[in-house]
């Protein structure tokens, strides 16, 4: 009865490593894929490798993840960091690796075994605790792959701790234990403990696997200095008619030229990400509206972002509370985009900015505000700016478009040294 | 003898090799495609921002429009406005297709009237200047196309609709903090020489709606507007 638990854990050992490594291996190929500053589909599925279809919540999800400042270390250092699925992909061998020999191996395996892996074991689940937590209170979201590497890594820890309690209970039994006429009975040998030395060992071994892929992808990622500073400058950044807001928080010291439209997912998204990374708060910003709603932007035939020209002169007229008004617009932009679609949208949209901010109602629609939004607009005009939201100016250089998610930090850190990671 | 450790270390090991292969070789997928860039082709036209461009920007009041603008100084910055015989000239069209040309501006423009003989901008006037200028939008250029009634001698009303062109753009340089003024105001003026306004002119937007006007009165005026054209 023994064996088959004692090598039924470490199959199951095995199985979890197994099904992580592949969980974790698809989640580098997806990221690794970005390395060509290119947007690539991101695989989102319980099965390992398997495209999310068209789940939209779930690709989301995978995609937030993947995007977030959790899905890799040294992310100022290299550009997208280096994903932590590495990690996962060497930690990931080694526990196979040594499930299999706990497999084969079977009672002849010493007994410090069974111990180094009821204890590694638990290492990858802490990790996904780790990173559960932080899927449920910074993203507010689980990908289906890191999911599937957590349950991977339940059973590791699940296979450890059963081939080390069994190891226990045979070694409680001990040789003493008797049969039923009295005589000592056949029970097989209790495994050598082995020496003490050897779990410090495969902990080595652990951690040499663990850091290896990380290593070689750290030496062969290419270099990118030369590409976050090709994408543009301002030709001017005279504000003449002082239209331009500014933001400048208590700690700002990098000036910057932001162009966002405050119904822009991606500037919504964008803003939080730059919040979220602690970059926002070292930002000296200048502010441009650009609403992609023809309303207001003769750049566009047809609103793009209905509604999107009121929600910016409520921007203006907020003043010094402009940044929390942007920040509801972003927060509320499917809401309002769908009240602004159709007749009389306008007229819905701005029922709902004088709902939430009714002592903007008076500035609204006055001569004098949609002067300023015309200058803002002309301001994209002068620079021969793509029509197009957001636009983050690093002084004069623009962030390219392909440096705005995963290789923020990099270009952040290339463009403005003094930008410190906090 | 156990062969659990040599086939867990050769697992181990091929794992570990395979998964350094691995990677190596996905970075450098990656890096061969960052070298060769996205393709010209592949990539999404994305527009420039750009001055506004209207409806009524047809190619023969651009052609018209760029030709006062290169020879009245608003590119080339040489000379200032353009007299009755340069814009004759120039536009190579007759009276009424130069009037034509405007037609699209009704909404868009208004025509302040001035007193006879007289090139002050009355309060209406200023009003309606102020609030012209200040519509702007996405336009690059105002126009201002002086004229003056046949009242008088020609060499007069060339002067006088010369000053009643001053007029517009002295109110918009004192009252409007504008840089760049001379590059955005196109003055023209066309005493009685050159495209005379019609009595059918006094029901658009102007300064002294209702007020006894005909063609001698709206030939005392200066037509305004902001020009929506790339030109």
């Amino acid at each position: 009865m023994g064996k088959p638990i004692a090598r039924g854990a470490a199959a199951i050992a095995l199985c979890g490593a197994v099904l992580g490594l592949v969980f974790s291996a698809f989640s580098t190929i997806d990221y690794t894929a970005h390395l060509d500053r290119q947007l690539h589909a991101v695989r989102c599925s319980f099965i390992p490798g398997a495209g999310g279809g068209a789940d939209e919540v779930a690709q989301n999800a995978c995609q937030a993840a993947l995007y977030s400042a959790f899905s890799a270390v040294l992310r100022d250092r290299v550009w997208g960091g280096i994903p932590i699925s590495l990690f996962a992909i060497g930690a990931f061998s080694f526990f196979a690796a040594f499930a299999t020999y706990l497999l084969v191996s079977g009672p002849r395996a010493p007994r410090r075994a069974s111990q180094f892996l009821a204890l590694a074991g638990w290492s990858p689940v802490v990790v996904s605790i780790v990173m559960a937590v932080i899927s449920a209170t910074q993203l507010g979201s689980f990908c289906k792959t890191c999911v599937g590497t957590y349950v991977a890594s339940l059973l590791v820890a699940i296979g450890g701790t059963l081939a080390w309690w069994h190891d226990r209970q045979r070694a409680r039994r001990g040789p003493a234990a008797t049969g039923d006429d009295g005589e000592p009975a056949a029970a097989p040998p209790l495994q050598k403990l082995g020496p003490a030395s050897l779990i410090p060992t495969w902990l080595a071994t652990l951690g040499l696997f663990a850091v290896a892929p990380a290593l070689v992808y750290h030496e062969s990622v290419p270099s990118y200095a030369k590409h976050v500073e090709g994408c543009g400058k301002l030709e001017s950044t005279a504000d003449p008619k002082k239209a331009l807001i500014h933001i400048t928080p208590a700690g700002a010291k990098q000036p910057v030229f932001m162009v966002v439209d405050p119904l822009c997912a991606t500037c919504g998204a964008f803003h939080q990400r730059l919040v979220t990374e602690g970059i926002f708060d070292q930002l000296d910003t200048t502010l441009v509206l650009f609403p992609l709603d023809s309303e207001c932007n003769w750049n566009l035939t047809t609103p793009m972002h209905p509604g999107a020209c009121a929600v910016s002169e409520a921007v203006l007229c907020a003043e010094g509370r402009a940044l929390q008004v942007l920040e509801w617009g972003y927060e509320e932009y499917e809401a309002l985009l769908a009240a602004g679609k159709g007749k009389d949208g306008d007229k819905r949209v701005i029922a709902a900015i004088e709902k939430r901010w009714p002592t903007l109602k008076e500035c609204m629609g006055s001569k004098e505000v949609r002067m300023r939004l015309d200058e803002m607009v002309r301001f994209t005009v002068t620079n021969k700016l793509p029509v197009a939201t957001p636009q983050l100016f690093v002084g004069p250089t623009r962030l390219c478009d392909e440096d705005s998610d995963i290789g923020l930090p990099y270009a952040l850190r290339k463009l403005a040294p003094a930008l410190a990671k906090r | 003898m156990n062969p659990g450790p040599i086939i867990g270390s050769m697992v181990g090991a091929a794992l570990l090799g395979g998964a350094l292969f691995g990677v190596s070789q996905q970075v450098g997928a990656a890096q061969e495609r960052l070298r060769k860039g996205v393709t010209v082709v592949d990539q999404p036209k994305v527009a420039v921002a750009d001055d506004a461009e209207a409806d009524y920007c047809t190619p023969k009041f651009k052609e018209v429009l760029q030709r006062v603008l290169h020879a009245c100084g608003l590119v080339s910055g040489q000379r200032r406005g353009c007299k009755p015989a340069d814009v004759q000239r120039l536009a190579a069209i007759s009276d009424e297709e130069f009037n034509e040309l405007f037609a699209p501006l009704e909404k868009r423009g208004g025509v302040v009237m001035f007193a006879d003989g007289s090139d002050k901008l009355d309060e209406d006037a200023t009003k309606l200047v102020d609030e012209l200028w200040e519509n702007r939008r996405g336009a690059r250029y105002f126009f201002v196309v002086a004229r003056a009634s046949k009242t008088g001698t020609r060499k007069f009303n060339q002067a006088l609709s010369h000053r009643r062109a001053n007029s517009v753009k002295f109110r918009i340089e004192d009252h409007f903090n504008e840089p760049d003024l001379d590059k955005k105001v196109g003055l023209l003026w066309l005493g009685y020489d050159f495209a005379q306004l019609g009595k059918a002119y006094c029901s658009w937007n102007v300064s002294k709606p209702g007020k006894g006007c005909n063609v001698e009165a709206i030939n005392r005026s200066a037509f305004i507007s902001w020009v929506d054209c790339r030109l």
